[in-house]
């Protein structure tokens, strides 16, 4: 891997030259709690020490809603949409949001290619940045704490700048234009690198691997504690909302007016909804709130074949966004009996 | 009326016609459709227990097991039961009428590794509409495979599809058995009456070298995979076909997500090893 280290004045004109090359997004302050990607107009807002986005970065390529193509009902007759697809750029990436990519990647980009992602995705271009963990953050048990694939840039926090993982030849190409922007890494950085990562590493609440978590899943389904916490569960659906690796969706068709015309749009959806389950007939295959919290403890827990890890990074927004304050990472540490502060 | 094949866009349908509609049931109809494109008609082939989604413009799409078999080239037939907005508006097509239809999905039932094997069919209600598929295939291949016995329950003797294949075509058939059984007693109804498990107790079903294939309503799975694990029958060598909403059909939608799996994908035919540790499944 190529290593260089940018100064954080630098990082700014180099933000410049990015936004030159596409529609450059990064974390901004959106309320006194909330951060989100923002489209960027001046470089200087963008938030280098922030703890989640509201919105995952998925949205960029799986679009909330989508229109899928549109049709003549008396005719019979359809017309693609054309996908548009320009550059866009990611700025600020945390590595839980990576691995986050690369699982929507390892759904919509296998054999049965999603068209309307793999446009999009393909001009997606993802500059990864290092963090320090809050108690809501547990991706280092999730075994995604460093990333070492899914980014073309990778900015590592260091005193005067930033040491870069230059990850792709798309990320050669982003650095080897601007070489007065760009140094070569001393021993001083790599050091400074180290004393970072050891600091981050003693930030986390909690240790160990919860690799065996699926399995504790299974042997434990009766565990009361899903009565409790569904209890609470307002069944909103904030938490698959903010997921980065969540992908559901529904599709519906909408007719014009004229009774002739009409599209066919696609749209997030949630498991955590009633209709989500319901098949005809009117028998729903999760009917209770219990059933669909359920679900979703199973199925963020599964193994994703092509990262090996599990579906949940760890990022914590399913509880930092939670309106009733149900605790994800305190629940599944109650199943499996880890230790460790929650 | 032109359209392009879209192979860049699975999400887009081909548009097919309605040639034959024939009720079966107050609520079922099999609908036999033909892609109207000549090409795609050639390309179409399927295996039995795949599905298809079909497109009425304007109202939605769902996904249909193919009841016809892949032996028997030309149309698809969809046996449907009236209980839906989209179900409702292809029950309203007249035959001419275009709709639009993708496919197909899902993995079908292992006909290559059943080969060699007697095959028990156990269908309840409509659950026989993929194992028609199935059944029909085996019939066209009948050196492919051995003794077939099929058990058939519904609620009502009227409610029951495909009458005259079960009582007229397939008992005339060489190694095939039927058995019917019907909920609810009937004055016009000759035979058996119980849910279908109880025809295991009026045919004896000999485990050795016979996969069971199982579709029907929901709560019908639990009691008779627990019947044929008490015959013998090993996890693999019992079959489930599984009904989901599935949105997409390609594995992306996720909302016939099962566990970890996908019936679209991963299904809609699982062993019953597959799916007894899947939660929710049967």
């Amino acid at each position: 891997m190529r290593y260089v280290k940018i100064s954080k004045e630098n990082t700014y004109k180099f933000l410049e030259h990015l936004k030159a090359t596409g529609a450059l997004y990064a974390p901004q302050k959106i309320s006194d709690r909330f951060y989100d990607f923002c489209a960027i107009s001046d470089v200087h807002d963008v938030e280098f020490e922030y703890d989640r986005t509201i919105r995952p970065p998925r949205r960029f390529f799986h679009l909330p809603d989508e229109k899928m193509f549109n049709f003549d009902m008396t005719r019979h007759e359809l017309t693609p949409v054309k996908t548009q697809a320009e550059h866009i750029i990611l700025f600020g990436v945390h590595s839980c949001d990576i691995v986050g990519l690369r699982i929507m990647d390892a759904e919509f980009l296998d054999e049965q290619k999603d068209s309307y992602y793999e446009t999009r995705r393909k001009k997606g271009i993802i500059i990864g940045l290092s963090c320090l963990p809050d108690e809501y953050c547990f991706c280092n048990v999730r075994r995604i704490e460093f990333v070492d694939a899914g980014f073309d840039l990778f900015f590592h926090e260091l005193p005067d700048g930033f040491l870069v993982r230059v990850g792709t030849v798309t990320g050669h190409k982003l650095v080897d234009p601007h070489p007065e922007l760009f140094e070569e890494v001393s021993a001083d950085d790599t050091k400074n690198m180290e004393l970072f990562e050891e600091k981050r590493s003693s930030m986390f609440s909690i240790y160990g691997n919860w690799d065996n978590l699926r399995y504790f899943l299974e042997l434990r389904m009766d565990h009361p504690m899903y009565d409790r916490e569904s209890e609470i569960c307002l069944g909103c659906g904030n938490c698959t909302l903010t997921c980065p690796t969540c992908r559901c969706y529904d599709v519906k068709d909408l007719p014009a007016i004229n009774q002739v015309n009409g599209e066919r749009v696609r749209f997030w959806d949630s498991c955590q909804f009633r209709s989500h389950g319901l098949v005809a007939g009117d028998h729903n295959f999760r009917a209770t709130k219990k059933d669909r919290f359920f679900n979703r403890y199973h199925c963020k827990n599964a193994y994703c074949p092509e990262t090996t890890t599990s579906y949940c990074v760890g990022c914590g927004r399913c509880t930092y966004f939670c309106p009733a304050e149900i605790n994800f990472k305190r629940n599944l540490m109650e199943i499996a009996g880890y230790r460790g502060a929650v | 009326m032109q359209v392009q094949l879209k192979k860049d866009n699975e999400y887009v349908p081909h548009i097919a016609k309605l040639i034959k509609k024939t009720q079966m049931t107050e609520k079922e109809t099999l609908f036999e459709f033909m892609f109207e494109e000549p090409e795609i008609r050639d390309l179409f082939t399927y295996n039995p227990g795949q599905f298809v989604q079909v497109s009425i413009f304007g109202i939605g799409e769902a996904p249909f097991s193919i009841s016809s078999t892949p032996t028997r080239k030309g149309v698809i037939e969809l046996g449907i039961r009236k209980t839906g907005d989209v179900t409702e508006a292809i029950h309203a097509l007249e035959v001419g009428a275009r709709s639009g239809i993708r496919g197909p999905y899902g993995n079908g039932f292992p006909m290559n590794k059943m080969k060699g094997h007697n095959l028990l069919f156990v269908a309840g209600g409509i659950g026989l509409v993929p194992l028609r598929s199935v059944i029909n295939y085996v019939a066209d291949r009948r050196d492919d495979y051995g003794k077939v016995t099929i058990f058939y329950g519904a609620c009502l003797p009227e409610e029951r599809v495909f009458v005259d294949e079960i009582e007229k075509v397939w008992p005339n058939i060489p190694d095939f058995e039927v058995h019917q059984t019907v909920d609810e007693c009937h004055t016009t109804w000759q035979g058996n009456v119980g849910v279908v498990t109880t025809l295991f107790s009026v045919c004896a079903v000999d485990s050795a070298n016979t996969m069971a294939l199982i579709c029907g309503p929901p709560v019908m799975y639990k009691f008779v995979v627990r019947d044929l694990l008490k015959l013998g029958f090993a996890r693999d060598e019992i079959l489930l076909s599984l009904e989901r909403r599935m949105k997409c059909g390609i594995g992306k939608c996720a909302h016939c997500q099962v566990g970890h799996k996908l019936t679209c994908m991963d299904g809609p035919v699982f062993t019953y090893f597959e799916a007894e540790r899947l939660m929710e499944s049967i």
